[in-house]
């Protein structure tokens, strides 16, 4: 099976040159869960920013379905990489309505008002449609996030600490039900956390981010 | 139900002045209750449209300019890194300092077919004295870009506050949605600063509907104009005051709107969660574009006024500080200090009431009290010559004339539509003032009057001071309502600008049009202050 996202030689480092990383290849194959685990300031959130475009690498090369989206003379613009991002933050447009936010990312469809409402019934929050982000709670904000992320049906889906903001048993409880729907929709997911408990939970393979690249690659099946 | 507590003295405060405050509004609405005159007809029949129309084509003009021109800008200073942008971030407000109907009287100088920048053409290219570069400004076309010109920072001051305030998150968010650079400005930056900027657009829909100076200047026939002419050329007052009645019911209408866009503001970016917007730095050619953008408004705006008045200044010669000058300087100095310490006052009375023992009355009174900034100059006027006619008429039967023509009639104008600026000031200054001091003051048997000498007016000295700064300048700039109300023979600088320039005198009002300009600059020192200090990545 070919990887669906490759990344080769990848080397990231700061104007000071100061090196964040280098020499990092990584592959994800189709439907597969990877979680990047870490030490702070090590990198994991700079290199879901290079695979999604916002910040360019300083060297290497990313593919993504076997097509070149930034190496040293090609960059495609984040818009057009169909990559899908969820930070801690959640980002929510606030003057948008839930329905609307999640319609968002949805172009060049005549039923994106169905494909909205599929998601929102599948993160249980089609109640809040009419809803500002204002109006919900953090819990409810973050299944709207992951709802939006997900309607366009990206190739990749990248969770940067998507949970993090989250309480014990609200987060459990969000662990299993995503869990559940990334693997129904055969969602290819890269997710960063700094939580190891959360990071085997969720991935069928960890990586851990150390020392400028990527020293281990766990299998959590085994 | 009110418990009988919320009127003791100290908390019933606020109505009491409300009270006093809307006598005058309510007299001129009260005209819509009356008899409606032969002239009322004539009105009707063959200028009340005229007036709607240009009001409403002037009030569209200036809006789309002062949209395109205040967003753009800020966009610009909040999004990306070029040449002088630290200096054009604070100078983009400098236009707030020069009063429309100093734009327009200079603007007649410049543009007029011997004006200033016409003959500067003609010497330049050797030209016959009959070549006309420049159109003629003297037009509704001609106002729409005085008021732009000088009503932008308005929108310019929310954009910038707004588009600072906008997570990168959620920008990012947009890219990752399908957006590019250009999309994200009108899909997701423009729609999400939409509450604030509309609540900007609305105080420039106000202050054109209120101007008078202008249009008069540049013959456009408004409301203002119109409830002018019908009290000086017909000599109808009550005419006058239904035509400002059916003003004052839109400037109302536009009012709530503006209460209504700023609550809904509210919603912005989660604080906990944000992340300040990325600067790009632009280079060669677009870092030039970006800084002639910036460039353009305040040229227009601010120094081709400035340097008009400069030129005419010194053509004036060493008669600059006559007598005349320095006694209408005097008086414009002396009402306004008089006007700011009432309001300083009043604001900081109302305020205290309301920590004292807050209830939605209160606070509600007090936010219509703030009201008065949105009522035109010249309605007041009216109501107020109408409140002082029946007070003297009452309590001196007709005796002697105590109040009308009085300067009290221009205080209490002055301290109506200035009010909000200083209780915008003492809210700020009251919330800094952590609740635990109170408490504290109080076991230590400070309370009441004790609280408010003892502990509060000594951390409010700054509030206090700029609260005096902002009503001074506003109070200078103002001229309808100091028009109508002013003693006879008593001359203000706003005044004395606007008669030299109905007199074509152009020369000689630039002493008093300069000094008006300079003191509309001493709240842009403090607004450029607060700018400095509101970058996020500042804090």
């Amino acid at each position: 099976m070919k990887p669906i996202l490759e990344i080769n030689n990848l080397k990231h480092s700061y104007e000071n040159d100061k090196i964040l990383f280098e020499n990092l290849n990584l592959e994800i194959d189709s439907g597969e869960i990877i979680s990047i685990l870490g030490p702070s300031g090590c990198g994991k959130t700079t290199l879901l920013r290079i695979i999604a475009g916002l910040e360019t690498q300083t060297s290497g090369v990313i593919k993504i379905n076997n097509q070149i989206i930034s190496d040293a003379n090609h960059f495609l613009p984040p818009e057009k990489r169909k990559i899908g991002l969820v930070v801690q933050e959640r980002a929510l447009f606030p003057h948008l309505s839930v329905l609307n936010n999640v319609t968002f990312g949805i172009h060049n469809q005549k039923n994106k008002q169905e494909i909205a409402s599929d998601y929102l019934e599948l993160f249980r929050v089609q109640s809040l449609r009419n809803k500002y982000p204002h109006e919900i709670s953090g819990g409810e904000q973050q299944r709207v996030a992951l709802a939006r992320a997900m309607a366009p049906e990206p190739n990749i889906l990248l969770l940067d600490e998507p949970f993090n903001a989250l309480d014990g048993s609200l987060k459990n409880e969000l662990h299993n039900e995503t869990k559940k729907i990334f693997k129904e929709r055969q969602a290819t997911v890269l997710i960063v956390s700094h939580d190891t408990k959360e990071a085997n939970y969720f991935a069928d393979r960890s990586v851990l981010f150390m020392n400028n690249n990527i020293i281990i690659t766990k299998n959590n099946s085994n | 139900m009110f418990k009988i507590s919320t009127f003791l003295p100290w908390t019933s405060l606020p109505y009491l002045i409300l009270f006093f405050f809307s006598l005058p509004i309510i007299i001129v609405l009260s005209s819509l209750l009356g008899d409606w005159s032969e002239n009322w007809i004539h009105l009707y029949n063959y200028v009340l449209f005229d007036y709607i129309s240009s009001s409403i084509y002037l009030v569209l003009g200036v809006s789309i300019l002062v949209l395109v021109i205040g967003t753009v800008t800020a966009w610009l200073i909040c999004s990306y890194e070029f040449h002088g942008k630290r200096f054009f971030e604070w100078a983009l407000i400098l236009p707030l300092s020069i009063p429309p109907y100093i734009l327009a009287y200079t603007f007649t100088g410049l543009f007029d077919s011997y004006g200033t920048a016409n003959n500067l053409i003609r010497v330049i290219f050797n030209l016959d004295t009959s070549f006309i570069l420049f159109p003629n400004v003297r037009n509704t076309l001609g106002a729409i870009v005085v008021f732009a010109f000088t009503l932008y920072p308005y929108v310019y001051l929310v954009s910038r506050s707004a588009f600072l305030n906008q997570s990168q998150s959620m920008l990012e968010a947009g890219r990752m949605l399908g957006l590019n650079k250009v999309q994200i400005f009108y899909k997701l930056g423009l729609p999400i600063i939409r509450p604030g900027l509309i609540g900007g657009l609305m105080l420039v829909i106000m202050e054109t509907l209120s101007d008078f100076g202008a249009v008069d200047h540049f013959a456009v026939q408004t409301f203002t104009t119109g409830i002018f002419r019908t009290w000086y050329g017909m000599y109808d007052l009550s005419t006058a005051m239904q035509l400002a009645s059916l003003l004052l019911l839109f400037v109302g209408l536009i009012f709530i709107f503006e209460r209504i866009s700023r609550k809904k503001a509210k919603y912005t970016s989660n604080t906990s969660t944000f992340r300040p917007p990325k600067i790009n730095q632009l280079s060669g050619i677009k870092s030039c574009a970006a800084s002639l953008i910036c460039f353009i408004p305040i040229f227009i705006g601010f120094l081709l006024p400035v340097s008009e008045l400069t030129i005419w200044a010194f053509q004036y010669n060493l008669d600059f500080f006559n007598h005349k000058f320095i006694t209408t300087m005097t008086n414009t100095i002396s009402l306004a200090i008089i006007a700011a310490i009432l309001c300083a006052f009043f604001a900081l009375l109302i305020n205290f009431s309301i920590r004292l023992k807050k209830n939605t009355l209160s606070v509600t009174s007090n936010s219509l009290l703030s009201m008065g900034y949105a009522v035109p100059g010249l309605i007041l006027a009216v109501g107020i010559v109408q409140l002082f006619a029946w007070l003297d008429k009452s309590i001196f039967y007709d005796t002697r004339i105590i109040l009308t023509g009085s300067l009290a009639g221009l205080v209490f104008a002055y301290v109506i539509k200035s009010y909000a600026l200083a209780n915008s000031t003492f809210e700020s200054g009251f919330e800094r003032i952590s609740r635990s001091i109170d408490d504290s003051a109080k076991t230590l048997n400070s309370g009441g009057l004790n609280l408010l000498r003892r502990v509060h007016f000594p951390l409010l000295k700054t509030s206090f001071l700029t609260s005096i700064l902002l009503v001074t300048s506003e109070v200078v700039k103002e001229l309808p309502a100091t028009l109508i109300l002013r003693p006879f023979n008593f001359d203000t600088l706003a005044v004395s600008t606007y008669i030299y320039a109905a007199e074509e005198r152009m020369i000689q009002a630039s002493a008093p049009a300069i000094a008006i300009v300079i003191t509309g600059l001493i709240p842009i020192i403090i607004l450029t202050k607060m700018i400095r200090s509101s970058r996020p990545t500042d804090r």
